[in-house]
């Protein structure tokens, strides 16, 4: 057998197994496509025989899509913005420095990174309303996912910056160069790229928070759309085309993102976990 | 008071400048909670004494209330359940994926990196899309299963309590399956090549290769995955708030969700804290158990 026809049948085979693995995602665009009858036809159609189209336009207006998604949005910017603004600096000095304090911090930011939100909820809840946060939900929600994600991003970064060679920044210090200079001329732009991704790994984690949200956020206009997907689904719902529509609106930014940046996203989530 | 502003712009205090806010932050954030929830777990907890510090403290008495609950110990149980099902689910199927893609072919890359697309959606949208597959009298799943003759009748898979946690254990595999192929595979190209080449000279068959070469070297990858599993699954909670929310009748409730239910459905903060400290020292457990099999990295 040559090399190209055992490389087309395993392409063809890996196309299949992908098929099957994200037939998920395939049903839920087909059945926002779906009419009523058709949704729950036997035996179920496996493609749409009359796309319905306005169930987007009515999903989005009954249920204020673009009210929800604006307030992931601002939640999802807002913990990005902090986590970067604080993560960056922290990871670039785990990176600098190789001693025992270093351990100890690495090590008690891995802990706090593995601690699951919603058995942290509870303090962190009790503790905001004690001290009157919850009155700003949407800012005490960015606070909480940046004090749950932070350790991740701290983790990949480190990984970005410990490839920027040291000799570099030591070239810049005795061209004269300040410590704070070096940092932001020379090791920043070297690690932007593997920033920005982290950064985009951690918006679409945030995007997509519920815990937090669902817990601290009680009143509707402020809430994301993650509760608004949970609120939307109750527990005898018929109104599968609708919610498969919403999910649709979504999560289509998020795929397209991840589609896009695949190669990036995926190299720098695996340079950080583990190597 | 110049000496520290030159030393901030020029010297150690950049450093220390640049750690000690994030790191202050991490503590407020996530360190007091932490404490704080211990504090609590001892601590009569009710909706008059939730806005003060002064609450009574009761001992142990919330722990021994937790457990004679009729329903902890069943709770517990299904915590392993999923923890043992998901994490196996999850590698099992990773592990054949990453095997399969190592195979170097044109797109391979390409195609292993989407099926990522199931870890970077909200959990919530991956709940309602099982939710529906799931869904006993119309659900496409219990349409395939019937055509292809594996059952006879449609299962209820989220409301009969037989079904209802592994409906939750499905979608958890599903969703996990992607991460763990992707790590393997990182595992599986750090093996050096020529160890297969030598094997294959000595006459090795691809069955013994597997078993003497592929997996001792990547007994130090698999631990950590295993362990990387483990505090994800012990993480998952958006999946049981949209597929089942632990019902019927608890069948399919564990214990991170049951530790938010009780603190947010039922408003009984000491018993969510309580189950909380439980979890998080098993939790802590399991990352003790990932940092160390990971630590010639952490340590560069």
């Amino acid at each position: 057998m040559s090399d190209t026809t055992r490389n087309r049948i395993m392409l063809v085979i890996a196309i299949l197994m992908a098929a099957i693995y994200l037939f998920p995602l395939y049903w839920m665009y087909i059945t926002a496509l779906k009419g009523g009858s058709e949704m729950f036809a036997t035996p179920p159609s496996f493609w749409p025989g009359d796309p319905q189209w306005g169930t987007f336009g009515y999903v989005w207006e009954s249920r204020g899509m673009g009210r929800y998604l604006w307030n992931s949005l601002v939640i999802a910017v807002g913990a990005v913005t902090l986590i970067t603004v604080l993560g960056v600096g922290c990871a670039y000095v785990l990176a600098r420095y190789r001693n025992v304090w270093v351990d100890i911090g690495l090590f008690m930011i891995l802990m706090l990174q593995v601690l699951p939100a919603s058995l942290m909820v509870t303090p962190i809840f009790v503790g905001f309303s004690q001290l009157g946060m919850l009155d700003y939900p949407r800012l005490a929600v960015i606070i909480a996912i940046a004090a749950k994600s932070m350790p991740f991003f701290v983790v990949l970064v480190r990984a970005t910056f410990m490839a920027v060679p040291m000799e570099l920044e030591e070239a810049a210090l005795v061209d004269g160069n300040s410590r704070v200079g070096a940092f932001f001329s020379i090791v920043l732009p070297l690690a932007r790229n593997g920033i920005l991704v982290s950064a985009i790994l951690i918006f679409m984690q945030a995007f997509g928070e519920f815990v937090y949200s669902k817990s601290m956020i009680q009143a509707a206009e402020l809430q994301p759309a993650s509760v608004g997907l949970n609120s939307f689904m109750g527990p005898n719902t018929n109104e599968w085309n609708n919610i498969m529509a919403y999910a649709t609106m979504y999560v289509t930014p998020i795929l397209a993102i991840f589609v896009l940046l695949q190669r990036r996203i995926v190299s720098g989530l695996t340079s950080g976990a583990l190597k | 008071m110049k000496r520290i502003l030159s030393s901030v712009r020029d010297g150690r205090g950049f450093d220390i400048t640049l750690v000690a806010f994030p790191l202050a932050f991490l503590f407020l954030m996530a360190g007091l909670p932490l404490i704080y929830n211990v504090v609590m777990s001892f601590q009569e907890v009710d909706m008059f004494s939730l806005g003060t510090f002064s609450r009574p403290f009761v001992g142990f008495k919330n722990y021994t209330d937790l457990f004679a609950q009729p329903e902890t110990w069943p709770i517990l149980g299904n915590t392993v359940i999923f923890v043992v099902g998901s994490i196996a689910g999850q590698f099992l199927i990773g592990f054949g994926l990453a095997l399969f893609f190592w195979v170097n072919f044109p797109g391979a890359s390409w195609l292993r990196g989407l099926f990522l697309v199931s870890w970077v959606m909200p959990g919530l949208v991956v709940g309602a899309i099982w939710n529906w597959i799931l869904s006993g009298d119309f659900g496409v799943l219990n349409f395939i299963l019937k055509e292809s003759g594996i059952i006879s009748s449609n299962i209820f898979w989220r409301s009969d309590p037989h079904f209802s946690l592994y409906a939750v254990i499905i979608a958890n595999v599903w969703l996990g399956t992607a991460f763990n192929m992707i790590l393997l595979s990182v595992g599986l190209s750090g093996i050096p090549g020529d160890l297969y080449e030598a094997a294959e000279l000595d006459g090795a068959n691809a069955w013994q290769r597997f078993w003497t070469i592929t997996l001792p070297m990547m007994r130090s990858t698999i631990g950590a995955i295993i362990a990387l599993g483990l505090i994800f699954t012990l993480q998952q909670f958006d999946l049981f708030a949209a597929i089942t929310s632990g019902g019927p009748n608890n069948s399919s409730n564990v214990t991170q969700y049951w530790a938010w239910d009780l603190s947010f459905r039922q408003y009984d903060f000491a018993k969510g804290a309580t189950i909380s400290v439980i979890m998080i020292i098993f939790v802590m457990f399991a990352s003790v158990v990932y940092v160390r099999s990971t630590r010639h990295e952490v340590r560069g």
